[in-house]
């Protein structure tokens, strides 16, 4: 590694009105390497990241960009300078096409007079960059047909076409599967022999040390630590995000019952002919790739969506659900994978939230809710959940992303449920409410609740587990016990209807 | 699990409380930070002000007219603004109230219908209209926006195909006290609207429906996946605003003694600003039924005082397209702050 680093940040500060974000950060960042930047919820990763690529202004402090001290302004300018960020949310135009978006705004033309682009030299052009990225993209195709990660693939590319020598990275694995990962990290290790830096962030620690030859931790807006890889292990990694000892996958045994959940033959809405059992006190987890019908399969089985065909059996009765409703009535509860989007009223206070699906049962004459009630039932949760909010009157839009999930959690508990469907029950929140949401969970098997756990984090599918059925291509392709449960299993019963090339019929977005 | 782990969150929240002053001070500050109550503020200035120009504003007579105004805009506006929490707009408002004046007129006047049956049935009418929008807003998926649209073309036509394009006339005494009377000095449209504040206050505050109204509103994904039945309450918000409408049209018809087929052309745009001046969110799920009346009553106001101060009429609608601009911007720059 050269000692002249490619960025460095010095005495970085930034306060937002009541949060000091960024306290006296340093840190950099040399040619050619990969580092990975991690922390909870609210330790300014984001933050950071974003005063460097020009997104937010810097209260105090230098950036040095090739030895020369930069501050750029807005993302542009940034650009310009030649750091680049591939955000969570994608910046490309979807009715263009691949190769339009490579060149977007940088068109090679043809009779310039008339402005006309030269669509068979940006074609040629196009091509070559991914080709040389190692990237499998057709430079004709749209790219809203793209996966998320083929659309990824391409802003990679367009970025580095643009000569950035910074890529900065923020949470860009959120929404891949484990194959679609590979080939990012593929390709961040080919971006990194041409001598381009990066700095990735990711939730996923697994990922980050599998990825980084160096990572820096941060917690409450400053860093903390930062380790080269060979002496950072997950154990201690965490320990310094967290600031204390925590226990992964904190799973007990249950006592397992009769079956809770039935369903059989379900089909709909890319889902085929899907049968599954839950028992009483069991944790059964639904795994599969990103778009293996896996949220599709929960949603059917509590009338989301409309099914075509099959039966559920709740208690050993079939039971006719239509409406999520009707699945509330018998004790089928949905913790969906987006709390913001479909979890949580933002704008209504914690109380409100936790009792939103049993409002009716708390009201009274005219309608009218028994106050009362509601506060006692949603204090209740609070205290059981150990929800950290400072009132029941908090506006859920203001709590951190482990605390909306638990009042996600708290929402269906209140509607004491026999079986818990949870879609990535711990997805983007932190490894301190991570580990709680676990732990709630194994309380709640305990307790003799049936839950299945929809999860693409193969670590704790495996790690909360009493048995996991594999899905792939909207059919059940596998079933393991907890005792031969491996992640070669699960990921090859995943993928047995793929091959190269043809995955979900979309594009195969790697190099292999 | 202890409380020592209390994540960000409650850090952050904490850090909050400290920069926010406490006391009196920090009290008079979050009061003033309150939409209700910053529009309160202005309604009374422009009172104030408007009677310093002309001492008259506060009479008895012209305080009559305002509050009158204020009741018929206010009752628009709460209809309206029903469909406004839901995340929709209601497009008819203006059509529905010209279409209620003229049936109302048209079943009395025309048809020598007793009005003890003419009323619940223009009512009805609009019960109905407001039941086809919601129907096609939640069954097919179809922003109010449109369906709204086609009934303000439509029901406006049906007002003069129904009058041939002139004014019914002549409604009876008995029926224009809705529009003119009063009880001990307080004009009848007044009570209607202060019970419809009051029972929509009651609905939307402490019953489960109401709550539901806004859950529906701020997150519809989030309150159909919690069971809530959010398609009867995106119908039930439609079929208020309608019957909201045709009620505006009943009384004003009874104020001017006839059903006039070009009422309340352009009224949307009265009901919508105030909404929104009152503190309702385009977005949906965010608002009060106080606010909505604070709204209706600085709209009022201005229009009174525009009169009062002889602004030309031609003015009028430019002035009230002024203040719903300020009041979107304000209204996006809030929610982007927030973001």
């Amino acid at each position: 590694m050269e000692s002249q680093p490619l960025l460095k940040v010095e005495h970085i500060s930034k306060r937002f009105p009541g949060v000091q974000a960024l306290d006296d950060v340093d840190f950099e960042v040399y040619p050619g390497e990969i580092l990975g930047l991690v922390g909870e919820n609210g330790a300014g990763k984001s933050t950071l990241i974003k005063i460097v690529s020009g997104v937010y202004s810097k209260d105090q402090g230098q950036i040095w960009f090739r030895g020369q001290m930069v501050e750029p302004r807005s993302p542009q300018e940034a650009q310009m300078m030649g750091i680049s960020t591939i955000y969570q949310e994608l910046a490309l135009v979807p009715h263009l096409s691949v190769a339009e978006n490579l060149f977007l705004n940088r068109e090679p033309q043809r009779l310039p007079a008339l402005g006309m682009v030269d669509f068979g030299q940006m074609k040629r052009d196009a091509e070559a960059i991914l080709a040389d990225l190692g990237v499998q993209i057709s430079p004709d195709r749209p790219v809203k047909e793209l996966t998320v990660a083929g659309q990824q693939m391409v802003e990679i590319a367009k970025a580095v076409s643009r000569h950035a020598d910074l890529v900065l990275m923020d949470e860009p694995t959120s929404a891949l599967s484990g194959k679609e990962v590979d080939a990012l990290f593929a390709l961040m290790q080919r971006l990194k022999e041409r001598g381009v830096s990066l700095v990735f962030i990711s939730h996923r620690l697994e990922e980050v040390l599998q990825v980084v030859d160096r990572v820096m931790v941060m917690r409450d807006g400053r860093r903390v630590e930062t380790l080269p890889i060979a002496e950072a292990t997950q154990a201690e990694v965490i320990k310094l995000m967290v600031g204390r000892e925590v226990t992964l996958f904190p799973k007990e045994e249950a006592q397992i019952g009769t079956p809770v959940l039935e369903v059989r033959n379900l089909s709909g809405n890319t889902v085929n002919n899907v049968s599954l059992t839950v028992h009483r006190g069991e944790i059964v987890g639904l795994g599969g790739l990103v778009g293996a019908g896996r949220t599709e399969v929960a949603r059917l089985i509590c009338g989301a969506d409309r099914r075509t065909s099959g039966q559920v059996l709740v208690d050993g009765r079939v039971v006719d659900i239509q409406s999520p409703g009707d699945a509330l009535q018998h004790g089928i509860g949905f913790v969906p994978e987006d709390r913001k989007l479909h979890g949580l009223v933002l704008g209504m206070d914690v109380k409100e939230n936790i009792t939103m699906a049993i409002l009716r049962r708390i009201s009274g004459w005219l309608a009218v809710i028994h106050a009362r009630k509601q506060r006692e039932i949603a204090e209740q949760y609070v205290n059981a959940l150990s929800i950290a909010t400072p009132s029941l009157t908090q506006l859920a839009k203001n709590l951190s992303g482990g605390t909306q999930q638990k009042v996600v959690v708290a929402k269906w508990l209140s509607a004491r449920p026999k079986v818990l469907i949870m879609d990535e029950p711990t997805r983007g929140i932190d490894v301190g409410a991570k580990a709680e949401v676990h732990a709630i969970m194994t309380r709640l098997a305990k307790e003799g609740i049936g839950i299945l756990m929809i999860s693409s984090e193969m670590p704790e599918l495996i790690g909360m587990s009493d048995r996991v059925v594999v899905m792939c291509q909207g059919r059940v392709t596998g079933e393991f016990q907890h005792e031969e449960l491996t992640q070669e299993n699960v990921v090859a019963c995943a993928t047995q209807f793929l091959t190269v090339g043809t995955e979900s019929g979309q594009e195969n977005t790697g190099a292999d | 699990m202890g409380k020592a782990e209390t994540s960000t969150v409650s850090r952050d929240i904490a850090a909050r409380r400290r920069a926010a002053p406490t006391g009196l001070v920090g009290f008079l500050g979050r009061l003033l930070r309150t939409t209700e109550v910053v529009m309160f503020v202005v309604v009374v200035s422009f009172v104030v002000l408007s009677t310093i120009i002309n001492p008259r504003f506060l009479g008895l007579d012209n305080a009559k007219t305002l509050t009158r105004d204020i009741a018929i805009l206010g009752i628009a506006a709460i209809g309206e603004g029903f469909a406004i929490l839901t995340g929709n707009i209601d497009l008819s408002v203006g059509s529905l109230y010209g279409l209620g004046g003229v049936l109302i007129a048209y079943f009395i006047v025309t048809r020598g219908m007793a009005i003890s049956i003419a009323i619940p049935l223009t009512l009805f009418i609009g019960l109905v209209l407001g039941l086809i929008h919601g129907l096609f807003v939640t069954k097919l998926k179809m922003h109010g926006f449109l369906i709204t649209l086609v009934t303000m073309g439509v029901a406006r036509g049906v007002c003069l195909v129904l009058t041939k394009g002139w004014p019914i006339i002549d409604l009876p005494r008995a029926y224009t006290v809705i529009g003119q009377g009063h009880i001990f000095n307080i004009p009848v449209p007044v009570i209607i609207f202060v019970t419809i504040v009051a029972a929509t206050f009651f609905l939307l505050r402490f019953t489960y429906i109401g709550r539901q109204i806004y859950a529906a509103g701020g997150n519809i994904e989030a309150a159909r996946l919690s069971g809530v039945n959010v398609d009867n309450r995106i119908i039930l918000c439609f079929v208020i605003s309608a019957v909201c409408s045709s009620l505006v049209g009943m009384i004003q018809a009874g104020r001017l003694t006839l059903g006039h087929p070009g009422a309340g052309s352009g009224y949307e745009l009265s009901a919508i600003t105030a909404c929104i001046v009152g503190g309702l969110s385009f977005a949906g799920g965010e608002g009060s039924v106080l606010g909505i009346a604070i709204g209706a009553a600085l709209i009022g106001v201005l229009q009174n005082a525009m009169i009062m101060l002889n602004v030309s009429p031609y003015w009028h609608q430019i002035v009230i397209g002024m203040v719903l601009l300020l009041a979107i911007v304000f209204d996006y720059v809030r929610r982007r702050r927030r973001v």
